[in-house]
């Protein structure tokens, strides 16, 4: 059946160029028909608007009867997918595949979880919390990602401090924050990744013991 | 309570020499009405039900497959529907049938829908058939079905509903002329067509790779239609649908709570035990024996008899094992030191009962004492004292005698299970032994039959005191559980003479003396062990026995 998988995959490269409405790129590596890079806008009214992103494709040997592999080159701030590796939780990538789904329309439904986020099935459980703790301080985070990694153009209010995102505001945390532990003598870098772990936005700065910081902080 | 003044004490009972060499044993025993015909190759034959026994059948695969052909026909009958469609439905209620009509009747259409199934196309017959079987549905036919069922296709193309053209199947691409279309294509009742070698290719991913049987669906992105068995079997290679239907057969056992596979490495059998339902776990160890010899939990699967300790709790011990393990370890070393003389002993039979080849010294391998004080009755090797926990001031001691007190427990358990290994072993040994003197003495296939028997004895007797360890560690101190422990212990000492008696070497002029001797012993094992197992499985039925742990 690798006949059948090459002529599927050719048919479906074929039909993506001649497709001029759908903005939905798919390029060979290397002219290798199993290994791609997608591409498509990020969606507007989204955080992720203005940017550009890339999936990394790998057509497994059993495709179209296995889900076809894809993850984000692009990093982007999502709950579903990982800020570090580009993994993607999602249902049609595994057992909610269909042999009848294409490369194509995998891409569009990677396009739509960037629209609606299933923050209860993270593959991001940090960026989750930020989702689910403080929208607003997510969708500026997102914002920022989009900007230093997804070429989206910055916008006059996401530059408050000057043309390039903080590494505070990378991270999602209100410089405040950082402020008040790096004066005690703690690296930055490292007060930067606990607070990001604890998750110490919102309501959660003035909830949470400053015991469990400060812990967190010496361990 | 028992205590050495016992009368069937065997020590007291069997008086060397002055038996008929020919004849059982049971004659010496003082109680008359249970005879212990160890001798004999029928002393397997199953014992009357005790209370705490469990009534079971050992089933073949043809049998449980004809107890679904049952289930479908009674279906079939009631519902009147066709049989796949019956079997469907009771594959989606896990064989439930009482479920099944309750819902059925409450709202067919929805658990025809809720089965993967598109409920009957004319509204007049309320339990009519399934649409057409496949070759029918590849004539033309109206496009109804999705405006009855728009839950079935949130697809977004809607396909040809019939061929009428040449048609390329959308998995793969390739095209098909208008005449191969009947011979080359399928589709299902929802109309989602695609080439047979596609539908092959699928269904051997799902059976083959993903292990589905009764929930495989089309091919088609959302829809939920439930691909039918005399589907399956058309379209997939023979291997394959060998294994769909052991799959259908493994997944009819485990929704069946009367059902258990043997869980024995090459058996087929199946166990129907209907006593032994879940919530009767917590005053019932179902023991059963497959048709396999081998015995097994009916209640857990485990893969030998966990008399007397309750499911739950060998899943608590289980875990406490793994957690512990190397702390525990080094209990478990074949050689250990003899407490006299300091030279290395190994061990190499079952036995408890060292002695140490150097300096004579005789003591238990598991407590290290003299083995002297094992015989009085003031033997303490089976029972931790709790004191030294009770007295530990500061948490650290208590933390340490906490964990002493463990692995007291899990020493023997583990010395047990570990000593049944070489029990068996060493009667491999023996056997050729045996065999030889069959070969050229004058002793008859009967004669040498008893040290096979002592030998299982042991090994039962073995498993049941390993996890008599494992019960006492999670039973609360009261009077029942000193009575539990002298049972325990007159069982585990009877054990150790008996095992102790059989790696004595076996000699064709001493072998007379040392059958009648071994023989007696073994018959008094019997004894000593029922004698524990029904105290503590008649225990948990009166709720005698009291644990830590929640049960
Ligand atoms: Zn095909
Ligand atoms: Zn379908
Ligand atoms: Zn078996
Ligand atoms: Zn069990
Ligand atoms: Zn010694």
């Amino acid at each position: 059946m690798s006949d059948a998988r090459l002529r599927r995959v050719q048919k479906e490269i074929r039909d993506c160029a001649k497709d001029k409405t759908s903005q939905i790129s798919l390029e060979m590596i290397d002219e290798n028909p199993f290994h791609l890079i997608g591409a498509f806008p990020g969606p507007p009214d989204t955080p992720y608007e203005g940017g550009y992103y890339e999936v990394d494709i790998v057509v497994p040997d059993a495709y179209p009867f296995q889900p076809v592999k894809m993850k984000f080159i692009t990093k982007v701030y999502h709950p579903n997918i990982s800020s570090a590796s580009g993994a993607i939780c999602l249902d049609i990538l595994k057992d909610a595949w269909s042999p009848v789904l294409t490369l194509k329309s995998t891409l569009i439904s990677l396009q739509s979880l960037l629209c609606d986020p299933v923050p209860n099935d993270p593959q991001d459980a940090e960026v989750a919390k930020h989702f689910l703790t403080d929208r607003q301080s997510f969708n500026a985070t997102a914002k920022h990602w989009a900007q230093a990694y997804a070429q989206a153009p910055a916008r006059k209010q996401a530059q408050v401090s000057g043309k390039v995102a903080t590494d505070a505001e990378m991270a999602g945390l209100s410089e405040e924050s950082v402020k008040g532990f790096t004066e005690m003598g703690f690296p930055r870098e490292k007060v930067i990744q606990v607070l990001k772990r604890l998750n110490y936005r919102g309501n959660v700065v003035n909830t949470m013991p400053m015991d469990t910081v400060m812990e967190a902080l010496l361990s | 309570m028992s205590s050495d003044g016992e009368d069937y004490y065997y020590e007291d009972d069997y008086d060397e020499g002055s038996m008929d060499q020919d004849s059982p044993v049971s004659e010496g025993m003082s109680e008359p009405d249970i005879v212990y015909d160890v001798m004999s190759p029928t002393a397997d034959e199953p014992a009357p039900k005790k209370p705490y026994d469990v009534s079971y059948k050992v089933r073949t695969l043809q049998e449980i497959i004809n107890m679904q052909s049952k289930e479908v026909r009674k279906i079939q009958t009631l519902l009147e529907m066709p049989a796949s469609t019956a079997t469907i439905l009771l594959r989606h209620y896990q064989w439930n049938s009482e479920k099944l009509q309750e819902q059925f009747w409450n709202d067919p259409a929805a658990a025809l829908l809720s089965a993967g199934l598109s409920p009957p196309v004319s509204p007049s017959t309320r339990t009519g058939p399934l649409p057409p079987s496949p070759s029918l549905l590849i004539s033309p036919r109206r496009p109804t079905r999705s405006s009855h069922n728009p839950a079935l296709s949130p697809v977004k193309r809607s396909r040809a509903p019939q061929p009428s053209g040449p048609f390329e199947c959308p998995v793969c691409c390739m095209e098909f002329a208008k005449e191969d279309v009947v011979k080359e294509t399928f589709a299902l009742g929802c109309r989602h067509r695609f080439c047979r070698g596609c539908w092959a290719e699928y269904l051997t991913g799902k059976i083959r790779s993903e292990g589905e049987s009764s929930r495989i669906q089309c091919m088609e992105s959302g829809c939920e239609r439930i691909v039918r068995e005399e589907i399956i079997d058309e379209l997939v290679p023979a291997g394959v649908s060998k294994r769909y239907h052991n799959l259908l057969n493994m997944a009819f056992v485990a929704d069946a709570p009367n059902l258990r596979w043997c869980p024995h490495p090459d058996c087929e059998y199946i166990i129907e035990c209907t006593q032994a339902p879940p919530r009767m776990l917590n005053q019932l160890v179902p023991t059963v024996e497959c048709n396999c010899g081998r015995q097994l939990c009916f209640g857990c699967g485990y893969l030998s008899s966990h008399r007397p300790v309750l499911c739950k709790i060998v899943r608590l011990w289980e875990r406490k094992c793994a957690d512990d393990s190397e702390t525990a370890n080094w209990l478990q070393a074949n050689t250990k030191e003899c407490s006299k003389c300091q030279s290395t002993i190994e061990k190499n039979g079952g036995c408890n009962h060292m002695t140490c080849k150097k300096c004579k010294y005789e003591f238990c391998w598991v407590c290290m004492g003299p083995w002297s004080e094992h015989g009085t009755s003031w033997y303490q090797c089976n029972r931790f004292d709790e004191k030294s926990g009770v007295n530990a001031r500061d948490a650290q001691a208590k933390s340490r005698a906490s964990l002493e007190r463990y692995l007291h427990y899990f020493n023997r358990w583990a010395n047990h299970e570990h000593s049944a290994k070489l029990d068996a072993e060493f009667y491999k040994n023996t056997e050729k032994k045996m065999e030889q003197m069959q070969n050229s003495g004058n002793l008859s296939w009967i004669e040498v039959q008893f040290a096979k028997q002592a030998v299982e004895t042991v090994i039962k007797a073995r498993i049941t005191l390993k996890w008599s360890y494992c019960m006492a560690f999670y039973l609360k101190r009261n009077n029942m559980t000193e009575l539990f422990e002298d049972n325990q212990r007159d069982l585990e000492r009877a054990v150790e003479n008996l095992g102790f008696a059989l790696e004595q070497n076996i000699e064709p002029d001493s072998i007379a003396q040392l059958r009648q001797d071994i023989t007696n012993q073994t018959a008094y094992v019997q004894k000593r062990h029922e004698i524990l197992m029904d105290d503590t499985l008649k225990g948990y039925l009166e709720r005698r026995w009291d644990f830590s742990v929640d049960i």
